[in-house]
């Protein structure tokens, strides 16, 4: 299951390069405006807002392997889970609990996460792959499961209380600290996966996703690179939930779990694969969306969400930010 | 920035002093795999506010549900932050999941909130904030009684067949610990995933290990369909060996699925649906009456309506003031007559006191099964917090 | 000796279930290359039908049967017409959103018209009770789904590989236009095995209900095993599909007797080994 041209941006030339970095700054700018937006016009929901900024590091960690590699996978809550627990085992057993270290731990421990992963799922090819997937989250489920002295199993692992942060902002009720704490941690990793999608190496995953056997034939190892690239997603993936560990003091064997892997999966073709923008659309969609639906009517709403995930595939086969982007494509080139 | 936090309390707390509607925030999972124990919260709830009304002196009883579909700690949390910042509530309650009570145990004292657990069955939960009532069970309370039971009909030898997670583990160890006690030999402990859907490969087991008895604890729902009929179909009731388990596995809600695979199937819980006194009966009426299809209520439903029960005396205690401590020193040490029996909350652990009904799965004049209650242990607290120290 | 032997029994039953449900899922993934992940929600809907047919209205149980792979197919067919069509050739990960979607909206509605109790077909006086087979007892209801699965296989393998209709679903796979202009109407041919997938989905959702009971959440609660035992099989071929459902259920069962703690390790470690071993598949044809 190679994902052949989902909804690619296609390869720019270098010409574009100065362009480029003012995009980026436009989006950057339009991601701290919104992040502003969000602390002074829902004040009171600052914990679904944190717990969106923690999904999507998880989700933009997943682009990179899904969207810019090309690898199928349902099984990237491994990394994501393994960043949360390396963060939560440091603070409740450890008692390493100055929030910065968690998050680097939990950095570290997706980035391991994400080596084992990587050398697992990359044997595979197609749906074999995509096989090899749950069964690693399976696995990593299943030993954190077990490993209950650590973890605390099914029960959660709680006791988690990071300290203020560089000793001055405490975790409030309100969630403010963490929200900002988060907005600051996703502005500084968006625009280093800005850099790195761009660069060389990024150029190279790319064309990995398109043709493999041409970049083998240019020279350069198929493998590896993606096993890198793996590697990097588990550190991004790791931050997300050393951040979601710190910010709400808990982690679950939820957070390792299959279920986790699919819906991460589905809010990164919702919002359109590929392009990092999609990867955060894709997730405050389905998030707000949820809440939304979910608080009007606890019971039914998953009719609602499953109805709004088809609308999409029907009338934004693109995902949202994909075909956002090519109508906006289309309508510059009509207007020239 | 904590002055700022402070005023913020202080202006809350001013603000609900006067405000004559009292919100009761209930999480819980109310779709998904769990939907019909969510059901059943809303059940009891309803039946409350129907034979007592929605009021408390000048005080109106408004309730929000919050749904976590499976057990997720970080969405439970960020959904009572929600509840308590954002639509103000006064109380917490719900919680089916353990993880997801764990969760929310931090932010009680903060947000001035005290939390009563209608089902969530880890010991541990009551000593993690002093805000914490529980008015379920605990897995300890409820298979503690079945090890006696076992005993007292001369089972020495017993096999514990548990699904490999926190509940089942407390099952395990609650029955290994008071069997052994009671001179018993637990022969062998089997602890299957979750996920197992085909059970004939555990019963081989169970025949192979000689035991007279197995002590099985699986969550409610599809897979303890699977595992009642794989003990059939294997020929383990022919062979003689005694179905042990707490009531999880019998609730009324999947008798009638289960049929006459379940008939003698002893239970130990602390509710039947056939629980027999009037209490019960008007209770019963009433929650049919709010869950709509009769069939689909459960034991949830019965730890809903005396939650709701506690929190209009906290109500009561507190003259609708948000003031979580008073509230909840005002129900240690209250008693009361609930459907399921004789009730009161220990002023210690903050956890039911109730009657342990050892039951057999019967088929009822009508055609349908019922968990009929066959013996009384009277007044039994939680053995789980001591067990732990 | 007795024990592997009973142990042999088990494990052929649990695979053959798997088969019967999955097989259909084998279809639509390796035939008509769409990752249907709602394959879950159309064999319960098979179950609902039946369990209505045969409890409420008191149908015998063959009748259920059909009903259920009828009504379940006619439920199917508008969905095929007008949101399937729209995603076959596109890429998977598109395929995988809409199918999801479908899933959370039958498990929805599913809640909403039946409630979130466990629903049961009942079973013949025949299939019900254990039968005596010399060294044990066995399920009669499991020797009737080992007999489904053979009778199965067998017709789609004849189907598929014998019948001109294979033939034509074959050359619509391969190549969708070459075989519209060589007069095979693809259309038709795509929304005709479209209707044997779900057929066979309802199909094995009843015959599988005694072990994976219908509730509303069955849509999604198994469908990992059913995408696991289809990948490892191959997708699109019988019998890779049949292969990897005795294999797997041989696996499974050994684990869980030998090692029931450790049964989720033993199974996922095998997929991993058999995967490494065979990266496309068991009989996964390359691409």
């Amino acid at each position: 299951m190679t994902i052949s041209n989902t909804s690619a941006t296609p390869i720019r030339p270098l010409a574009g390069v100065g362009n480029n970095w003012l995009r980026d700054l436009a989006g950057i700018a339009i991601i701290l405006a919104a992040a502003v937006a969000g602390y002074f016009l829902f004040p009171n929901n600052l914990a679904l807002l944190t717990r969106m900024i923690a999904i999507m590091l998880f989700v933009l960690s997943l682009d990179l392997v899904t969207g810019y590699c090309g690898v199928a996978t349902l099984g990237h809550a491994a990394l994501f889970g393994s960043g949360a627990y390396a963060a939560g085992i440091a603070a409740a057993h450890f008692g390493i609990t100055e929030p910065l270290t968690m998050v680097a731990i939990g950095a570290l421990g997706g980035a391991i996460a994400g080596l084992v992963s990587g050398v697992v799922i990359l044997r595979g090819h197609g749906l074999a792959q995509l096989v090899l997937s749950i069964a690693i989250i399976h696995l990593f489920h299943e030993a954190a499961n077990k490993a209950s002295a650590y973890t605390g199993g099914s029960d959660g692992l709680a006791g988690i209380s990071p300290e203020p942060i560089l000793g001055l902002f405490a975790f409030d009720l309100w969630g403010r600290t963490a929200y900002v704490f988060g907005i600051i941690l996703l502005v500084v990793i968006f625009f280093l996966l800005r850099i790195l999608v761009r660069s060389p190496f990024g150029m190279l995953c790319r064309g990995i996703r398109q043709d493999p056997v041409r970049v083998s034939a240019m020279g350069a190892s198929v493998k590896s690179t993606l096993l890198k690239m793996y590697v990097i997603s588990g550190l991004v993936a790791g931050v997300g939930g050393g951040f979601n560990a710190v910010s709400t003091q808990v982690v679950g064997l939820d957070s390792l779990s299959f279920t986790n892997s699919a819906e991460a999966l589905v809010m990164l073709v919702l919002g359109g694969t590929g392009t990092l923008y999609g990867a955060l659309i894709g997730t405050i969609v389905f998030i707000g969306v949820e809440d939304l639906v979910s608080a009007a009517n606890p019971f039914h709403w998953l009719t609602i969400v499953g109805a709004l995930l088809i609308a999409v595939v029907l009338f934004a086969p693109k995902g949202l930010y994909g075909t956002a982007a090519a109508i906006i494509e289309r309508y510059r080139k009509d207007g020239r | 920035m904590k002055k700022l936090i402070l005023a913020a309390a202080a202006f809350l707390m001013t603000a609900s002093a006067y405000a004559d509607v009292i919100k009761v925030g209930v999480i819980g999972p109310f779709s998904g795999p769990f939907a019909i124990q969510g059901k059943n919260f809303k059940a009891g709830i309803d039946a409350y506010l129907a034979t007592h009304g929605n009021k408390v002196g000048e005080n109106t009883i408004e309730i929000l549900y919050r749904d976590v579909p499976q057990p997720d700690p970080a969405q439970s949390k960020a959904l009572a932050q929600e509840l308590v910042v954002k639509e103000g509530v006064q109380y917490l309650t719900g919680f089916y999941f353990t993880p997801d009570a764990m969760a929310v145990t931090p932010l009680l004292e903060q947000g001035n909130v005290p939390m009563v657990i209608m089902n969530a069955a880890t010991s541990a939960i009551v000593t993690k904030s002093p805000l914490v009532v529980r008015t379920s069970f605990t897995t300890w309370q409820t298979s503690a009684p079945m090890a006696k039971t076992a005993r007292e009909r001369g089972v020495e030898k017993a096999i514990t067949v548990v699904s490999d997670y926190g509940p089942g583990v407390d099952a395990e160890n609650a029955f290994k610990t008071t069997f052994e006690k009671e001179g018993g030999t637990v022969v062998e402990s089997i602890r299957m995933p979750l996920s197992t859907n085909d059970f004939s490969p555990i019963m081989q087991r169970v025949r192979d290990s000689g035991a007279q008895a197995v002590f099985a604890f699986l969550p409610s729902g599809p897979t303890t369909l699977g595992f009642v009929k794989a003990y059939n179909e294997n020929g383990l009731k022919q062979a003689g060996i005694q179905f042990l388990a707490p009531g999880d596995l019998t609730q009324e809600s999947d008798l009638p699925a289960i049929g006459d695979a379940g008939v003698g199937i002893l239970t130990t819980f602390h509710y039947s649906i056939a629980h027999d006194s009037p209490e019960n009966k008007a209770f019963v009426a009433a929650a049919q009456k709010a869950i709509g299809n009769p069939a689909e209520l459960s034991f949830p439903s019965v730890s809903a309506y005396d939650g709701m029960f506690v929190i209009t005396k906290m109500i009561e205690a507190t003259g609708g003031k948000q003031d979580a401590q008073k509230a909840v020193d005002a129900v240690k040490d209250l008693a009361w007559e609930s459907p399921r029996g004789p009730v009161s909350i220990d002023p210690e652990t903050r956890h039911i006191t109730q009657n342990i009904y050892l039951r057999e799965v019967a088929k009822g004049d009508d055609g349908g099964y019922y968990n009929k209650e066959i013996k009384t242990f009277e007044k039994q607290p939680d053995p789980g917090l001591a067990a732990a120290k | 000796m007795q024990t592997f032997f009973s142990i042999g029994v088990d494990a052929l039953a649990y695979g053959m279930i798997l088969f019967v449900i999955s097989i259909g899922l084998s279809v639509t993934m390796g035939l008509m290359r769409v990752v249907n992940l709602a394959h879950g929600a159309f064999a319960m809907i098979g179950g609902y039908i039946a369990s209505y047919a045969a409890r409420d209205l008191g149908l015998a149980y063959g009748v259920a049967v059909i009903l259920a792979v009828a009504g379940t197919i006619i439920i199917a067919v508008p969905l095929e017409r007008f949101l399937y069509r729209r995603i076959y050739g596109a890429p998977e990960l598109t395929q995988v959103l809409m199918t999801i979607g479908i899933t959370f909206c039958v498990i929805g509605i599913a809640n909403y018209v039946f409630g979130p109790t466990l629903k049961t077909i009942p079973l013949p006086s025949e299939l019900q009770g254990p039968v005596d087979i010399g060294f044990r007892t066995i399920a009669a209801h499991k020797l009737f789904a080992i007999s489904c699965g053979i009778g199965v296989a067998f017709a789609l393998w004849y189907l598929i590989e014998r019948t001109s209709f294979g033939v034509k679903l074959r050359a619509s796979v391969d190549n969708t236009a070459m075989a519209a202009a060589l007069g095979v109407r693809t259309k038709i041919v795509y929304a005709a095995s479209f209707a044997l997938a779900v057929g066979l989905a309802a199909f094995g959702g009843v015959i599988g209900a005694e072990l994976l009971p219908v509730e509303p959440y069955y849509a999604l609660r198994y469908m990992v095993t059913f995408l696991v035992v289809v990948s490892v099989g191959g997708a699109g071929s019988i019998p890779g599909a049949l292969i990897a459902c005795l294999l797997l259920g041989a696996i499974d069962t050994t684990g869980r007797y030998l090692v029931p703690e450790y049964g989720e390790f033993f199974f996922y470690l095998a997929v991993i080994a058999i995967v490494w071993v065979f990266p496309r598949g068991l009989m996964g044809r390359a691409k």
